[in-house]
Parts: C-alpha cells; sequence; structure tokens
C-alpha cells in the first residue's frame, strides 16, 4: 500500500508541477494558457538539445529549462497574450494557435522549410532524456523500495512550491501580483504597473513548465505531441483546487494524484483517469469555484 | 424584426441563397473522389452550426462537442458494422463483428447475445433504423441530462468549458476501455453501405453527396429560423447578460438546456452522416484536439454567425486539404494554421463573417442602418 501511496504522489506532484505554473497565470491574469503543455514539452526538449550539444547534465539543464522556457513565455506573452487581457475565452483559442504552432516548429526543427532552419538532433523522432545513473537505482529502506527518481521529483516539486510561496506571499513582487489577482483596475490605480507585473507573472509561470518538461522527460520519451495531455490534467487540477489559489492547488494536485494511482493499481490506467475526470467533474458541479477559493471582488 | 428592411438582412439573404446555391451545384464541378471529401466538409460545417448555436447565441463554450459527434457516428457505425461483409463471413448465421470474433474465446459461442460480456448491448443494432435513430436520440438525451445539471446549478463560463472538455475525455477513455464491445483504439472500421429502402448508398456516389449537403442545408435554415424567434431571442438576451434575464423572469437554464440539446443533436446527426461518408467511427473523434478544432473553425467563420461558422468549417478543410498537398506547403502548413488562427483571434475577433458585415456596412449604395452601440448589441448575430 505505501508503495501505491508513494507512486500517487509521485503523480501528484509532477501534476502540481504543471499546475502551478497555470494556476499563477490563470489566477493573476485570467489567462487560460493552452499553450502551457508546448512550455512543458520545450523544457523537455531543451534538457534533450543540452545533453545533445553541450553534453550536459539533466540536473543543469533544469535551470537552462527555466530561463529558455520563461524566454519563450514572456514572448508570447507580448506578441499575443498581451492584447487579450479581459477576454478569456479568446486566449484560451489563441493560445491553442500558439500551442499548434510551437509543436509544428519543434516537428519540422524549428525549420519552415523556406526559412530553411534546421537544428540537428531535435524534430519529429522520440528522444530520451538519460537520468544520472545515481537517481536510478532504487534501494531497500526497511522493506520499503525507495525509487530516487520519483523521490527527487517530489523533492524539487515541494522546493518550486516553496519558492513560489515565498515569491507570492513574502515579497513585493508578489503583494503586487496578488493585488492584480483581486483588482486588476484598482491595482492599477495603486501605482502598480500592471503590465509588467503580468508580464513576469506569465514568464515565471512558463519557467515552471520547463522546468516540469526535464521532470517528464525522465519518464516519458519526448515528443512534439507530450504537452498536449498534461494541459488538461493541469487545468483540472487548478480548477478543482481553486483559481488562484496555492493551498487548493496543492491539495488538489496530490488529491487528484493519489486517486489515480489507487484506481490504476486496482484496475488500468485507462480507468483511473476516467474516475478521476468524473470526479472533476462531480466536483467542479458541486463547489465552481474550486475547493479552496477566496472571495473576489 | 424588420427583415430584408436594410443592407445587411439583404446581404445576409444573398450570403445564404450563394452558400446553397454552391452546395447544391458541386456535383457539377468535382469528380465523385473530392465529392467525397466536400461532404465531410459540409458534415463539419454542421458541426460549425452546432458551436455557432452554443457558443455565438447562448453563449455556452462546448469544448467537448465530440462527444456527441461521436456518439452519434458509433450509433450508425454499429448498425453499419453488423451490415458490412467481413462480419458476415463469419460463418456464424447472425453476423457478428469480426473483432469480437477475433478476441473470443475458443469456444465461446459466435452469437452476439453473449459472445463477450456486454455484446448484447449491440442486439437492438442489427435493425439499421434502430443505429440512425439512436445517433440522434443518445446525443440529445445525454445533452439534456449534462444541461439540465449543469445549468440548474448555475455553472457558467470557463467552468462548462471545462467540464464539457472533461467529459468528452472520460468517455473516449470508457468507449477505449471497453475494447471487447467497441474495439477500443481501433474504432469501428470495414463498415458496410448505408442501405435505406433497399437503395446503397455508396460513398463516392452523388446520391450520397445529396444525402449529406441536403440535410446540411436543412439544419442551416432551420437553426436560423429558431434564433429569430422569441426563444432564440430570449437565448441571446441571457447570454448577454444571464441575471437580467431572470430577472425578467424567464427560466434561463431552461433556454439554456434547450439550445445545448438541440447543439448536441445536430452534433449526433453530424457523427452520423460523417460515418456514411467517411466509412469508419473512432475514438479520435472524441480527442481534445478534435473538439477545439471545430471551435476553431466557428471562431474562423464567425461565432455568431450560423452561416459564417458553417464556412469556416468548409473552407479551413478545404485550404487544409489542398496545403497538405502542395509540395511547398506540405511540411508547414499545420504551423500556417496555427498562425493565422491567432492573427484571426487577434485581429478579426467576429470571424469572417464580422469582417464582412463591416465591408458591406461601408458599401456605398442602398439604405444605410444607423450604427448605434446599443444597434450592435442587439444584433451581434449577423
Amino acid at each position: 500500500m505505501a508503495d501505491i501511496l508513494f507512486i500517487g504522489l509521485s503523480l501528484g506532484s509532477i501534476l502540481l508541477l504543471i499546475a502551478l505554473g497555470l494556476m499563477i497565470t490563470y489566477g493573476a491574469m485570467g489567462v487560460i494558457n493552452m499553450a502551457h503543455g508546448e512550455l512543458v514539452m520545450i523544457g523537455a526538449y531543451t534538457a534533450v538539445w543540452c545533453g545533445l550539444l553541450f553534453d550536459m547534465n539533466m540536473l543543469i539543464a533544469i535551470p537552462v529549462a527555466f530561463v529558455v522556457a520563461g524566454a519563450l513565455g514572456l514572448l508570447i506573452e507580448r506578441l499575443v497574450i498581451r492584447h487579450l487581457y479581459g477576454r478569456i475565452l479568446d486566449t484560451l483559442l489563441a493560445t491553442w494557435g500558439i500551442a499548434i504552432l510551437i509543436q509544428q516548429a519543434i516537428r519540422l526543427q524549428f525549420g519552415l522549410t523556406f526559412f530553411d532552419v534546421n537544428v540537428p538532433g531535435l524534430g519529429p523522432g522520440l528522444q530520451n532524456l538519460s537520468v544520472p545513473h545515481w537517481l536510478n537505482r532504487p534501494f531497500d529502506v526497511g522493506g520499503f523500495t525507495v525509487q530516487p527518481y520519483r523521490s527527487f521529483i517530489i523533492a524539487l516539486t515541494l522546493v518550486l512550491v516553496a519558492v513560489t510561496w515565498w515569491l507570492m506571499y513574502r515579497t513585493r513582487f508578489g503583494i503586487q501580483v496578488r493585488a492584480i489577482m483581486r483588482n486588476p483596475q484598482m491595482a492599477a490605480a495603486c501605482g502598480i504597473n500592471v503590465k509588467r507585473i503580468s508580464a513576469l507573472t506569465f514568464a515565471y509561470g512558463s519557467g515552471l513548465a520547463g522546468v516540469a518538461g526535464v521532470m517528464m522527460g525522465g519518464f516519458k520519451t519526448v515528443s512534439p505531441e507530450m504537452g498536449q495531455a498534461l494541459v488538461v490534467d493541469g487545468f483540472l487540477v487548478v480548477v478543482v483546487g481553486g483559481v488562484g489559489s496555492l493551498l487548493g492547488t496543492v491539495v488538489a494536485a496530490g488529491g487528484l494524484g493519489e486517486i489515480n494511482g489507487v484506481v490504476a493499481s486496482i484496475t488500468n490506467d485507462i480507468l483511473a483517469r476516467a474516475v478521476m475526470y468524473g470526479l472533476v467533474i462531480a466536483l467542479i458541479m458541486w463547489r465552481p469555484a474550486g475547493l479552496f477559493s477566496f472571495k473576489q471582488r | 424584426m424588420r427583415l430584408f428592411s436594410d443592407r445587411h438582412h439583404v446581404a445576409e439573404l444573398l450570403a445564404y441563397l450563394a452558400f446553397i446555391a454552391v452546395v447544391l451545384a458541386m456535383p457539377a464541378m468535382m469528380d465523385v473522389f473530392w465529392l467525397n471529401r466536400f461532404a465531410k466538409y459540409l458534415v463539419y460545417g454542421m458541426l460549425g452550426i452546432a458551436i455557432a448555436l452554443s457558443w455565438g447565441y447562448a453563449g455556452v463554450l462546448n469544448l467537448g462537442q465530440g462527444l456527441f459527434f461521436g456518439l452519434g457516428a458509433y450509433m450508425v457505425a454499429m448498425s453499419l458494422k453488423l451490415q458490412s461483409y467481413t462480419s458476415l463471413q463469419q460463418g456464424s448465421d447472425r453476423p457478428v463483428p469480426d473483432f469480437m470474433l477475433w478476441n473470443a474465446e475458443p469456444g465461446a459461442p459466435t452469437e452476439l447475445c453473449c459472445i463477450t460480456p456486454g455484446s448484447w448491448l449491440w442486439l437492438p443494432f442489427q435493425t439499421t433504423w434502430f443505429g440512425i435513430v439512436m445517433a440522434i436520440v443518445v446525443p440529445t438525451v445525454i445533452a439534456y441530462a449534462i444541461g439540465s445539471a449543469i445549468f440548474r446549478l448555475r455553472v457558467s463560463g470557463v467552468y462548462v468549458a471545462i467540464i464539457t472538455l472533461a467529459l468528452v475525455l472520460l468517455v473516449r477513455l470508457l468507449i477505449i476501455d471497453f475494447q471487447p464491445i467497441t474495439n477500443g483504439f481501433n474504432g469501428l472500421t470495414d463498415l458496410g453501405w448505408l442501405t435505406v429502402g433497399g437503395f446503397e448508398f455508396d460513398p463516392y456516389m452523388v446520391e450520397t453527396y445529396y444525402l449529406i449537403a441536403v440535410p446540411t442545408i436543412v439544419v442551416l435554415l432551420l437553426a436560423r429560423a429558431l434564433v429569430a424567434t422569441r426563444a432564440g431571442l430570449i437565448l441571446q438576451s441571457t447570454r448577454d447578460d444571464a441575471n437580467r434575464a431572470r430577472y425578467l423572469g424567464f427560466d434561463v437554464a431552461g433556454y439554456q438546456v434547450f439550445f445545448f440539446a438541440v447543439s448536441a443533436a445536430i452534433a449526433g446527426l453530424a457523427g452520423m452522416l460523417y460515418v456514411v461518408a467517411a466509412e469508419f467511427a473512432s475514438p479520435t473523434f472524441m480527442d481534445l484536439t478534435f473538439s477545439i478544432s471545430m471551435v476553431v473553425w466557428a471562431a474562423v467563420g464567425g461565432r455568431s454567425s450560423l452561416l459564417g461558422a458553417a464556412i469556416g468549417a468548409v473552407l479551413i478543410n478545404t485550404i487544409e486539404a489542398t496545403a497538405s498537398e502542395t509540395e511547398m506547403l506540405q511540411e508547414s502548413w499545420r504551423a500556417i494554421i496555427g498562425l493565422v488562427f491567432v492573427l484571426v483571434v487577434l485581429f478579426l475577433p467576429r470571424g469572417l463573417a464580422g469582417l464582412s458585415h463591416d465591408i458591406v456596412a461601408r458599401l456605398p449604395f442602398g439604405k444605410r442602418r444607423r450604427e448605434t452601440a446599443a444597434g450592435a448589441v442587439a444584433n451581434p448575430a449577423e
């Protein structure tokens, strides 16, 4: 049983890694970023690329992926999202277009054929990310098998949640973000540079997606399509937890991860996901604002 | 409503007539191969109409429209599967789907009643009419049930989108998981042709094209008539301000449920006709990508214009098909579609229909309607 709970916990922490970025952008700016999964994919590809070109360790690739995905997020915010604030369903559609664009760019190795750009080593082929040996050797502690890589993911998630909490609740930046979450007009009237803070928030959320991508790369093969399935699960976590609530997101990710893990051990993976979706639908109907939500306005 | 009293109504009427004329005249312009393709795009056009009804008029963004399309497709595909010669050639006296025989345990009875657990569900589909009727009834009933639950609880906006999205993925997983009776990932293939009154509808035939084109036109006109009724007008007031409509004493949820169900019925019909033209049904109909694509088509065409959404769907799919066969664009067309889509959302939020509306407004002749802010809100449907 402990094994199953542990697997559930690691599933939950991956969900959380993905949901964290979504929670920040959705909660703070009312942007449904369907390209979030593609930012995760970019993070994974960055790690692959680091390994291929610079022979870089996966762990060193984590900050690189954060920067690359964050920069791409900043670019997306500047070019598209900035013009769509307040049109929440339009952000969903526009970012869907961006998602297709990013996916194809990777599949063509950045090369829209007529630009003739080609980056060797990427492309549609499935890639594998090598996890360092010392993270791949399970060991026994009192009859309980510890999976180091899964433990590492859980630990890293905890660190990132702590950093996010600190940023949101203990810094000037965080106060401004939370002010924008509650009431952007009022925040602007109080002299907060809403545009700048929103752009930085979006970049930070995108960076988190990049880190999630590196972690995912150790689990699954890296492919242009890998992001698509993730973004939906991430959204469900955010909505169930309560938009903009860090605590809610953590609880929802943990809960859904555990349910997924436990049901999967009884039946199979497919049915486990189906049960998860069913539960999410019931939860949203029961509490549309999510489990932990603050009163808005 | 003052019909034809200004240039916008005249333009709308002309657009409808032109669309209907082009659709009916298509067999004169294309060979049967392209005609079959175009029939599929018309089915997508029907989906565009369904999306425009629920999104443009009711303000309900359904990201799971593929659920109703897929259910409609599966219902009729089950019937056609039992008509196919692959299932007739299996040695039993009543037809059994071939995949059930492959997966059956040795010595199991080769009857639909009990070849695998749950295979009795297929029994009524031996009558083709049952499949055809269920293709409309099942989506409508399910939409009615879901709609009642969602709208009575006053779930709205993004949350409806998320619920419908989770729902379509849930059903997709169930279909994949119940492999013994649904053939899982592979879906239902090797279907027989639809046979009505002894007449076989070969997918590559002009008659089959009309079997799809005529319902598309009928659905378009009925939907247009529906939104002009009192119920349609109340619905639009609900979209613009649900609370205001509630204060005025309208049963807001009732209207939303009704239009949600109508939209689902159209999607079910579309799914059924798609199977007739494409000869398969698969879980990909319930993929997230497909459901969002429909919304994309409607957005490009114009989310609050029924005809615009239909034309958007037909146009994008035709362009995609052409581009994917042009050598220069073969690899990049998808990326270009993504880019076009971003640009439309940014610069043409009302889609092509909105663009043509603006162009008509600038034309120098005809009676000019006074464009006030109130007028623009009251008539966003053009």
